[in-house]
């Protein structure tokens, strides 16, 4: 599904991502973790075209996607999230799951202002689907709520209906148990692991170890740039690198 | 996470009929309001129809996309120039002329959206104002074209060799309000409204989510010089004159003043503070030497007491008033 090569991300000398290399199977929950500073996010913002990167390739689905951009690369069926600031706060729940229908909704600008029924069919079968997402994600009832009124947890759900939506295959998120209670960080693992047995590709960042151990089929662990580590949940706590890192074993 | 609302959601459908009938009622009651009133209202109203154009086209950029752009009297100037002087040269009928000065107001817009790709806040502001300043130069320095700062006189409208007053011109005039500010409330009601809110609230979200932000920024821009552009054009016909000192400054303020006022990010604001700003000095001029002040402590009253502007008091207040940016499908 998603094939990461030798990635590399430079800034003016400094290497935030070196030589990163992957890969996600379908339905896969897959998890970057690190301490802070290790290039997670950089990692993630060049799989998702935010970030060009310096060397190396990104493939999704056999497609080389490393210098394309953000709305390119989510036309393809990538979808993400961000750590705080992802949601559009202005607009109601139900309008912000339908911004993630931007491209599968089939009206066309001049249908649009002359109300032509072809357009207006097209924009109501957008919302019926926006809406079917937040009973399926079972936040119907917040649909009219301006989406910066809500909890935390709340708004992690909206914008995973939002990246649902339009059918992604893979969805990016950047730490969203930040913030979380713990009862909406197990709300939030339930979602992840139906997503993934639904056949979603999941990639997470993360740093609350109690829902990556309780989610995640594989981890990878970043220090400076560079992978130390890759193995499932179970094993990851008792590398000797890992534990190095977090706790200045050693 | 929160208990069901169904009161919510079931509300959907009852909201968008009140809101229908409501309309309608005000539409009959607008048709008929030329017969309750004298030539000199009739002019004041028809100058309001014309500014609460020019209000919906400068909010779809300042209050929908967010862009602080203050290019609004450019477009205005260029709908009514466009407009006239394809009157005066070519011998156009009215509405044929307004279709071209709304077709230049847009083209002007898509061009004053390129910036705004690479520049935005007080720069962008700096850079839509210069736009227009340019224009007025334009219209001052083309004389050979423009006629130079005395302007020139638009023909009168005529319909089958027949004049047309300002009573005539209403029933003109509000058509083509009804119409710009139904396109542009479905154009809202659309993805392309949608991303419009979307850019304004968080752009790098916006291009995750697929949104083509450069080109979601030219069309808020080219449809609000549209729109704008044929308010310039409705503003030729209903002064007769076109001038270029119409178009400085104080014009834009005047713009400025009526979004502010009305809301940002509200069609109904729009309307209503075009009325209100449209209005209100008329009422005043009865009251030499307390116009001004009576106006400006107006202002400054309405954005204390009101931060979003009349529109968007109004609709913190009247759940079923607020705007929506999607149309209603069959599970409502």
């Amino acid at each position: 599904m998603l094939d990461v090569r030798n990635l590399t991300v430079r800034y003016a000398g400094l290497t935030a991502v070196d030589d990163l290399s992957f890969t996600v199977a379908r339905g896969e929950v897959f998890t970057l973790m690190g301490p802070n500073g290790a290039g997670k996010t950089t990692a993630f913002n060049a799989i998702a075209g935010f970030v060009k990167p310096t060397a190396g390739n990104v493939f999704f689905q056999g497609r080389n996607i490393g210098h394309m951009a953000p709305e390119q690369i989510a036309a393809l069926g990538i979808r993400r999230t961000f750590q705080n600031n992802g949601i559009l706060r202005e607009m109601t729940v139900l309008e912000n799951v339908l911004t993630g229908l931007e491209l599968s909704t089939p009206s066309s600008f001049w249908g649009c202002v002359t109300g032509w029924p072809a357009s207006t069919r097209a924009e109501r079968g957008a919302t019926d689907r926006a809406r079917a997402m937040l009973r399926q994600m079972d936040i119907a009832a917040l649909a009219d709520r301006p989406a910066g009124d809500l909890s935390f947890g709340q708004q992690r759900l909206v914008e995973i209906a939002r990246a649902m939506v339009a059918g992604a295959q893979l969805i990016m998120l950047d730490e969203p148990a930040v913030g979380l209670s713990p009862g909406d960080r197990l709300h939030l693992g339930q979602a992840l692991r139906e997503l993934a047995a639904g056949g979603i590709t999941i990639l997470l960042v993360e740093h609350v170890q109690d829902l990556v151990m309780a989610v995640s089929d594989t981890v990878l662990v970043l220090n400076y740039g560079k992978k130390i580590a890759q193995s499932p949940p179970s094993e990851i706590r008792d590398n000797q690198d890992v534990l190095e890192v977090y706790l200045g074993h050693g | 996470m929160d208990e069901p609302n169904m009161t919510t959601t079931l509300a959907a459908p009852a909201r968008g009929s009140a809101r229908r009938i409501g309309l309608l009622v005000l539409l009959a009651l607008l048709c008929l309001l030329p017969l309750a009133i004298n030539d000199y209202l009739q002019f004041v109203t028809n100058t309001m129809l014309v500014y609460c154009l020019v209000a919906v086209g400068l909010n779809v950029v300042m209050g929908y996309l967010g862009q602080l752009a203050f290019a609004s009297a450019a477009f205005f100037g260029i709908g009514a120039y466009a407009a006239g002087l394809s009157m005066v040269y070519m011998g156009l009928s009215f509405p044929v002329a307004m279709v071209i000065g709304t077709a230049c107001g847009g083209l002007a817009g898509a061009l004053v959206g390129l910036p705004a790709l690479r520049v935005r806040g007080y720069y962008l502001a700096i850079i839509t104002l210069a736009f227009g300043e340019l224009m007025r130069w334009v219209y001052v320095h083309a004389d050979t074209v423009t006629f130079g700062s005395g302007g020139f006189n638009v023909p009168a409208i005529t319909f089958f060799n027949a004049h047309i007053g300002d009573k005539g011109k209403y029933y003109l005039f509000l058509a083509t309000v009804v119409i710009g500010v139904g396109a542009t409330s479905l154009l809202l009601r659309s993805r392309f409204g949608r991303a419009f809110v979307a850019v304004r609230n968080n752009e790098l979200a916006a291009a995750s989510l697929g949104i083509n932000v450069n080109r979601t920024k030219v069309i808020a821009f080219a449809w609000s010089g549209l729109i704008t552009g044929l308010a310039g054009a409705l503003y030729a016909a209903l002064n007769g004159r076109v001038t270029p000192d119409t178009f400085g400054i104080s014009q834009m303020l005047m713009h400025f003043a009526i979004v502010m006022i009305g809301g940002l990010g509200s069609l109904a604001g729009s309307i209503i503070g075009a009325v209100l700003l449209t209005g209100l000095p008329e009422l005043l001029r009865n009251f030499p030497g307390l116009e001004e002040i009576v106006f400006s402590l107006l202002l400054i009253l309405v954005l204390f007491l009101m931060p979003k502007g009349v529109g968007g008091f109004l609709a913190g207040h009247i759940p079923w008033l607020r705007e929506r940016l999607y149309r209603e499908g069959k599970d409502a």
